[in-house]
């Protein structure tokens, strides 16, 4: 409750509160999701503006096995509560795996260590077709100057691959969080221009949270087609006229 | 020029018009040091910039010509004054500072602006009706 004031306080209008899942464990079950009306009776309004902050609740699974994607597949109910899921793949076949196939929204990338596997092209392309953004955590450049380094060298090594479409995250403790404005300028340090920087703090983030709700919503398409006309009826058709832009 | 009136002193306006990027950025900032010790001075505050621009880009980041124009002791708030081509290395310094003396702390940088003027106004701290 302590971080969430600190980040109303720092700017942010939308916090999506993590529960990290890590399959090494046995028998991890995934719990429902903390609901932020307990922890805040009335949120508070973003700076400058009227609206109220959102508070959101995000999954992260950490996969070192292609068995533990199964319970994405599951139809448990405690796995649709959550707004946002993010994987963290271990093993670059798994990298491969989230980036085509398996419905999540966020793919973390860590930053702490030497990657284990280089990005390759392909599946990071089909992964921005499909939408999917990926992420960094930006708290270790904060603690330590060899973790600095990693970071830096991880980051900017993602951004050359994946052309800036970037989200980032901070950690645990209040102090350690940095406003919205300070984390688009360490974007400028990765290498994003200035215009990406402020994406992944805003547009990307927003991007994110939309697609998690879409992947919520969807449950099937429907399909219209149009039969084909007369000739007599389209003479004494009226002129189609121009409906207003619905904004969505 | 302005027009004279009758009986009114001819009013001069001169219209100057700068079309360069501004020379300095204003960085309006603050420290948080959540543990009551000892709070720095204006010495040590600078001494702790220019130690965080050593640590992130090196000598040549330390040599970046910052001038601290105002500093509270009390709310551990001042006013830097940087060249406008290093502004990105200074914020980048001050957002990834963790520690002031093994104390664990963090820069919060609450506005910034070409302008000096600018900085004495702030739309966030406005409230709606």
């Amino acid at each position: 409750q302590n971080i969430l004031t600190v980040c109303f306080s720092v700017g942010y209008s939308a916090v999506a509160l993590n529960h990290v899942i890590d399959f090494k464990e046995k028998k991890q079950e995934i719990i429902k999701p903390v609901s932020p009306s307990e922890l805040f009776p009335s949120l508070p309004i973003v700076q400058g503006t009227s609206k109220r902050i959102k508070v959101l609740t995000r999954l992260t699974l950490v996969v070192s096995d292609p068995s533990h994607c199964n319970l994405l597949r599951s139809t448990s109910a405690n796995i649709r509560l959550y707004d946002i899921i993010a994987v963290f793949p271990k093993t670059e076949k798994l990298f491969h795996i989230a980036c085509t196939t398996l419905d999540v929204d966020l793919v973390c990338i860590n930053v702490t260590e030497k990657l284990p596997f280089y990005f390759r092209r392909p599946p990071v392309n089909m992964a921005i077709d499909r939408g999917i953004y990926f992420e960094l955590l930006y708290t270790p450049a904060i603690k330590d100057s060899t973790m600095r380094r990693y970071t830096i060298s991880n980051a900017i090594s993602l951004m050359q691959i994946c052309k800036g479409k970037v989200s980032s995250q901070s950690e645990n403790k209040p102090l350690e969080l940095r406003g919205p404005y300070d984390v688009a300028n360490l974007g400028l340090l990765f290498g994003l221009s200035e215009s990406e920087a402020k994406a992944a703090v805003s547009t990307n983030c927003r991007a994110t949270m939309l697609h998690g709700e879409t992947r919520k919503s969807a449950c099937g398409v429907v399909y219209t087609v149009k039969k084909p006309r007369k000739v007599e009826e389209e003479e004494t058709a009226v002129p189609a006229c121009k409906k207003a832009k619905t904004q969505v | 020029r302005g027009p004279a009136g009758r009986g009114m002193a001819a009013a001069a306006f001169e219209r100057r018009v700068v079309r360069r990027a501004a020379e300095h950025h204003y960085l309006r900032v603050r420290l948080e040091l959540p543990d009551g010790g000892a709070r720095p001075n204006a010495a040590q505050f600078k001494q702790l910039v220019v130690t965080a621009l050593r640590e992130l880009h090196g000598e040549v980041g330390a040599a970046l010509p910052v001038d601290i124009l105002t500093y509270e002791e009390k709310t551990l708030s001042a006013i830097l004054r940087v060249i406008s081509s290093g502004l990105v290395k200074l914020w980048s310094a001050l957002t990834l500072l963790g520690f002031y003396q093994n104390r664990r702390c963090a820069f919060r940088v609450l506005q910034t602006s070409p302008f000096l003027l600018a900085l004495s106004g702030n739309s966030r701290e406005l409230v709606l009706d």
